[in-house]
């Protein structure tokens, strides 16, 4: 028998020999309360929360071709591509600048740092989500016409999603870092590993992402700040088609790639993103379709609610630093490699990746624990995304505001953290918690459309 | 010297869930009881008393509920055999413990209608498992002559069966356990007279002289068979046959009692079953 | 040890150690644990990739060869003996496993409760948070007992839609009392199991009518709840017609008692229809057209049983009554059967809402009603219930004895309860009588004795 409420009416099944199972009620987020109950009463909710998690967990991502973003993304007329919800050049924040900066000089809109400060604070080139346009970019996630991106599509509902190359850690252009190296890097980048793995890629046909990825959390991957496996995964399925396409650059490129164990990272965002925007658009549905940080704001979209955003401040992230660094020079949280955790990886899955549980601040328990909070949150459990060491129990998959609002429980966000100053890079990683004012704000706003 | 200051142990108050077959000994004035048996999910209680059922067992949650038994909402107390305890004006006191009942179930639930047809449909179904019993020859005289409804016949092998076999409830006693059941209760939503006439005939029987026969839980067991009264395990297999719920589950939940006490009481369902079918046919 | 600062107290330590890997994060963690020791300004334990000794580098270490397999550390401070020595007792811990059960995540809402095996919900969360647990329960496919009040009547009505659709019964809002095969929920009694079915929009109704057939030895198979508003005509009585139909398909209940205020026409015409197609005979208890008491012998009857005297312990105040009948009552149901009885007089039903806003239900915080008695005048007869069983004041009247010993006026008690009941229904009569009330198993026959008193 299942208690809910009054302690007292507990204590008098107990006293019959009445199995009971209490649950730990506590009141709803602060204000939310009429909001909550207009959104439960919506006839419809059930059903579109069915459906939209069902496309969300059927998705099929598959590793289609690597193109250059110029090709597939409508960036004329001088269009950059960020991370997170709307900003604009006043509101971004330092690693965000540094990396519209460095993507400024890499499209040679400006020929020096100064110049390209002045193009953006004029704006001279525009700026939107890489949401809006099927696409997804870690950390500043600054995507410009002449990057390369993974194009994986969803061969259950057809749908096509895009994000950049992994430039590996350190000075890296994602965290806003815009060095020479940096831009050297990405120039090499520009001219052999996009090409190469553009042809390794039409060689081996698809490559199924949601096998890969099932693979790799049985071997100790979340998929958001432990891609060890799945990089060693995918290396290996394109080491041969990489060494046919281009002997001359082989070596060069799989070093390359075998030297970042977060190369993976992007496809498996691609991946995620492909999968959350099957599930966009149904009505009445309160399933959280995205959720993603600019380093200024933390926003979410709503099934239902089409391509708002709803957001509240990004949070600096708790965590541990490299070197020398501290919580004083870290950014607030930035990156839509949130999108792992809104398809039921990265923080959801915590519980698969040991390896990495000291983020938590200890022990594998804590791990556990994260992951089976996030239960209490979401819609489904995934029928592909499994935890060995939960007995292959299906990560939990499908935000739903309403359950967020009702538990006061946050999404568990695993993150790297940048530094605040633009053109520091990674300084550590961490967990972050996400502001629970983006959730209220769509609750209220699935509230009005009811 | 000193005097001996032994703190007087406080009673421990403690409520449960009790087969509602035990409120007439709960009930009546206090009589002293003797622990028969202590195990980890139950204590047997033998109660001083010619009220039945005379043995109560005090359970946990994870024991068989027994039509005799008193769930309890806490643990079991700590004795051993031979400890004594009293029974009676509503309560069990044994060791610290002071145990009152707040909820009754029925150990005999009413089965309803019950459609002949589909008891012949189920039949088959039911599994009987590896009894302890299997081949025994007053086992075969039991089920033949409850078939033809021969008194004498099931009678005799009654009186054989009481007490045959090891343990705490011998193998004979559990199978004329679920006939009597069975009998009762499918008889009942049948219409099957002659099967009801049939059971308070064997009931007779077998409680006369049980409590010489066989052991004190056993016979209290078959004091509780008798008036219909059973563990949930035996009653959901005949909801099952009936058609009120899943039978096969129930079948194989019913097969993990004891070592052989669950095919035991199948086998005796069985010949209940069979019985019901045979006398309620076309006269 | 190697290099130095030139500053007499910092110092260095440079450490390239071999064969020991550890994860970036774990290592990360013994960074910041060494960094923290007020001797330390900063320490760098790392695998020696090219990154971290880049890293160690720009903080003017003097770096060793090492390679990417190798553990750097890096420690600047004016006490690197306790960090050196802090870092050996890190890396020991980190090679030691440590393996942990990780608790169980208890479940937050009635949604994730219902992922375990679970046969009904009980919820009793504030009104204006009840909805969502009950839906939850609804939408899981389980029976739910709504105990809470202050569910708005949409809402009411969308749940119990719901409920048609999933096939499953919804008790309530503001259901007190449900005994689901012997289980008790919410304010319920305690009942031997027997033949006697109850359908109740009324908690204390049916509190009173099932006690009553215990003390005549008839038990009980179900007493399910409805809600007070279930019978309106915004509701329709969707409840009481699944609930009428659930009972009838139960082969244990032989006889249903249908438990209410008179309906609403609507209400009554969709209950009638139903009654008048089930197998099972119904006795209607509704008030006003007769009392709980009555209903409840008419039943023995409809079984063929017989109707005992009802216990009662009349006494004697030896007061005189020269006032009025003060009906003060913790029952809704039992207040207004009292009220209709005695026909004249001042009843106030303490379990009214009005009453309950922030504080515990008078069946278990007696203080308002002990303030009514010791109002009470001379000369006035009050009238009062006292119901026993699950979640009621364990011994109410111990609570009441007192204040009953002192009231100026005479003391009628309707005793509502059984003697299986936790409090022991003899005691508390007698406790009760002690103190100079008169007292009355039927609520009907302690409202007659005090409208004959005055």
């Amino acid at each position: 028998m299942i208690t809910v409420g009054a302690g007292l009416l507990q204590e008098a099944l107990e006293a019959q020999a009445v199995a009971t199972t209490p649950v730990e009620w506590r009141p709803p987020l602060p204000g939310t309360a009429d909001a909550l109950a207009r959104v439960l009463a919506d006839p419809r909710r059930t059903a579109a929360n069915e459906r939209a998690v069902a496309r969300l967990t059927s998705a099929r991502p598959h590793l289609v071709g690597v193109r250059r973003a110029s090709e597939v993304l409508d960036l004329d007329g001088r269009t950059f591509l960020h991370a997170g919800p709307p900003v604009d050049w006043e509101r971004a924040s330092g690693p965000m600048r540094g990396a519209l900066i460095g993507a400024t000089l890499l499209e040679g809109y400006a020929h020096d740092e100064d110049g390209a400060r002045s193009l953006l604070e004029s704006g001279g080139v525009r700026l939107e989500p890489c949401h809006g346009r099927r696409t997804v970019g870690p950390m500043a996630g600054v995507v410009s016409p002449s990057m390369w991106m993974f194009e994986v599509r969803d061969a259950e509902h057809g749908g096509l999603a895009y994000c950049s190359l992994n430039e590996g850690l350190g000075k890296v252009l994602r965290y806003g870092a815009y060095g020479p190296e940096v831009l050297d890097r990405l120039r090499w980048m520009d001219r052999v590993l996009g090409p190469v793995l553009s042809a390794a890629i039409a060689l081996t046909g698809p490559i199924d992402l949601r096998a890969l990825i099932a693979q790799a959390l049985q071997m100790g991957d979340e998929l958001h700040n432990r891609n060890r496996a799945a990089t060693s995964l995918l290396l290996r399925e394109l080491a041969p088609a990489v060494v046919d396409a281009a002997p001359e650059r082989a070596a060069e490129v799989l070093r390359f790639v075998n030297g970042n164990d977060h190369f993976f990272l992007n496809a498996g965002m691609a991946a995620g993103k492909v999968s959350t925007d099957a599930a966009r658009d149904v009505p009445g549905s309160s399933l959280v379709v995205a959720m993603a940080r600019n380093g200024t704001d933390f926003g979410v979209q709503v099934s239902g609610l089409g391509d708002r955003w709803f957001t509240g401040p990004a949070g600096v992230p708790d965590g541990l630093y490299l070197g020398a660094y501290g919580p004083a020079d870290a950014n607030p949280d930035i990156g839509d490699s949130t999108i792992t955790e809104t398809s039921g990886l990265g923080g959801f899955a915590m519980a698969a990746a040991p390896a990495i549980v000291r983020f938590v601040g200890g022990e594998v328990s804590d791990a556990i624990a994260a992951t089976r909070s996030m239960y209490e949150i979401t819609l489904a459990e995934h029928p592909v995304y499994q935890i060995p060491g939960l007995g292959f129990r299906g990560t939990p998959v499908g935000i739903d505001v309403t359950l967020v609002a009702r538990t006061g429980l946050l999404p568990v966000v695993n993150t790297g953290i940048a530094g605040r100053v633009a053109g520091t890079g990674q300084v550590g990683a961490g967990l972050v918690n996400p502001p629970a004012e983006a959730f209220t704000r769509a609750l209220a706003a699935l509230a009005d459309s009811v | 010297m000193t005097v001996g200051t032994h703190a007087r142990r406080p009673r421990t108050h403690v409520t449960g869930a009790a087969s509602s077959a035990v409120r007439p000994v709960l009930e009546a004035p206090r009589s002293p009881a003797r622990v028969l048996a202590a195990f980890s999910t139950g204590v047997y209680l033998e109660v001083r008393s010619d009220v039945e059922p005379s043995v109560i067992a005090l359970i946990t949650g994870a024991a068989t509920r027994l039509p005799n038994s008193v769930l309890l909402a806490a643990g079991l107390p700590h004795v051993t055999v031979g400890d004594e305890g009293w029974v009676g004006d509503g309560c069990v006191q044994l060791g610290r413990l002071s145990l009152r009942a707040h909820r009754w179930w029925d150990p005999a639930p009413p089965l309803g209608p019950v459609d002949p047809l589909r008891l012949e449909q189920a039949a088959p179904r039911l599994t009987v498992g590896s009894p302890g019993l299997a081949g025994n020859d007053a086992v075969d005289l039991l089920a033949g002559s409850c078939a033809r409804g021969w008194l004498l016949g099931v009678m005799t092998a009654a009186e054989q069966l009481v007490g045959l076999g090891p343990g705490l409830t011998p193998s004979g006693d559990d199978v004329l356990a679920g006939l009597l059941v069975t009998l009762r209760h499918l008889g009942a939503g049948t219409g099957t007279e002659r099967a009801v006439w049939l059971a308070d005939w064997l009931a007779a029987t077998v409680t006369y002289d049980a409590r010489t026969r066989t052991t004190p839980i056993s016979a209290t067991l078959l004091h509780c068979a008798a008036r219909g009264e059973a563990s949930p395990e035996v009653i959901a297999v005949l909801r099952g046959l009936a058609g009120r719920q899943a039978l096969e589950p129930a079948v194989r939940r019913l097969h993990r009692l004891g070592h052989t006490s669950g095919s035991d009481l199948a086998q005796g369902i069985a010949i209940g079953l069979s019985s019901v079918l045979a006398l309620g046919g076309p006269a | 040890m190697s290099g130095g600062t030139g500053d007499v107290v910092m110092g260095d330590v440079v450490m390239v150690r071999t064969g020991i890997y550890h994860d970036s994060v774990a290592l990360m963690r013994v960074s910041k644990a060494l960094t923290e020791l007020p001797g330390t300004e900063v320490a760098i334990v790392a695998m020696a990739t090219e990154l971290n000794l880049a890293l160690a580098r720009d903080l003017r270490f003097d770096l060793p060869a090492a390679g990417p397999a190798d553990l750097l550390v890096a420690i600047r401070g004016h006490d690197v003996e306790t960090a050196t020595r802090e870092l050996d007792r890190q890396l020991a811990a980190l090679s030691s496993s440590r393996t942990q059960a990780a608790a169980e995540q208890p479940p937050l809402t009635t949604r994730s409760a219902a992922r375990r095996p679970a046969d009904v919900v009980l919820v009793s969360v504030p009104g204006e948070h009840a909805f969502a647990e009950a839906l939850d329960a609804v939408q899981s496919g389980l029976p739910v007992m709504v105990f809470s009040d202050g569910v708005s009547v949409e809402r009411e009505v969308l749940l119990k839609r719901l409920a048609d659709e999933r096939d499953v019964l919804v008790m309530g809002p503001d259901c007190g009392t449900a005994v689901i095969a012997g289980v008790g929920l919410g304010f319920a009694n305690v009942l031997r199991p027997g033949p006697v079915g109850l359908v109740a929009a009324s908690g204390t109704g049916a509190q009173q009518v099932t006690s009553l057939l215990d003390l005549a030895g008839t038990g009980v198979s179900h007493v399910l709840g409805v809600g007070g508003r279930d019978l309106s005509a915004e509701v329709g009585g969707l409840s009481t017609v699944r609930a009428l139909r659930m009972l009838d398909d139960d082969p244990a209940t032989e006889l249903i008692v249908l438990v209410s205020k008179p309906p609403a026409p609507e209400a009554a015409r969709a209950v009638g229809e139903v009654v008048a197609s089930l197998r099972t005979p119904v006795v209607s208890a509704l008030l006003g057209e007769g009392d709980l008491t009555e209903a409840t012998e008419q039943a023995l009857r409809a079984l063929g049983r017989s109707v005992p005297e009802w216990p009662a312990w009349p006494g004697w105040s030896g007061k005189a009554v020269t006032g009025t009948v003060r009906g003060v009552y913790s029952g809704g149901t039992l207040c207004a059967e009292a009220r209709l009885i005695v026909g004249r007089g001042e009843f106030v039903d303490y379990g009214d809402d009005a009453y309950t806003l922030g504080r515990a239900h008078p069946m278990i915080d007696p203080a308002l009603r002990l303030e009514a008695l010791a109002k009470a005048a001379p000369g006035d007869v009050v009238l009062m219930d006292v119901v026993l069983g699950h979640a009621a004041d364990p011994d109410p009247a111990a609570s009441f004895a007192h204040a009953i010993a002192r009231c100026p006026a005479t003391v009628v008690v309707a005793l509502v309860g059984t003697e299986g009941d936790p409090q022991d229904l003899h005691r508390q009569a007698a406790a009760l009588r002690e103190a100079g009330a008169s007292v009355f198993t039927s609520n009907a026959h302690a409202a007659r004795h005090a409208r004959d008193l005055t």
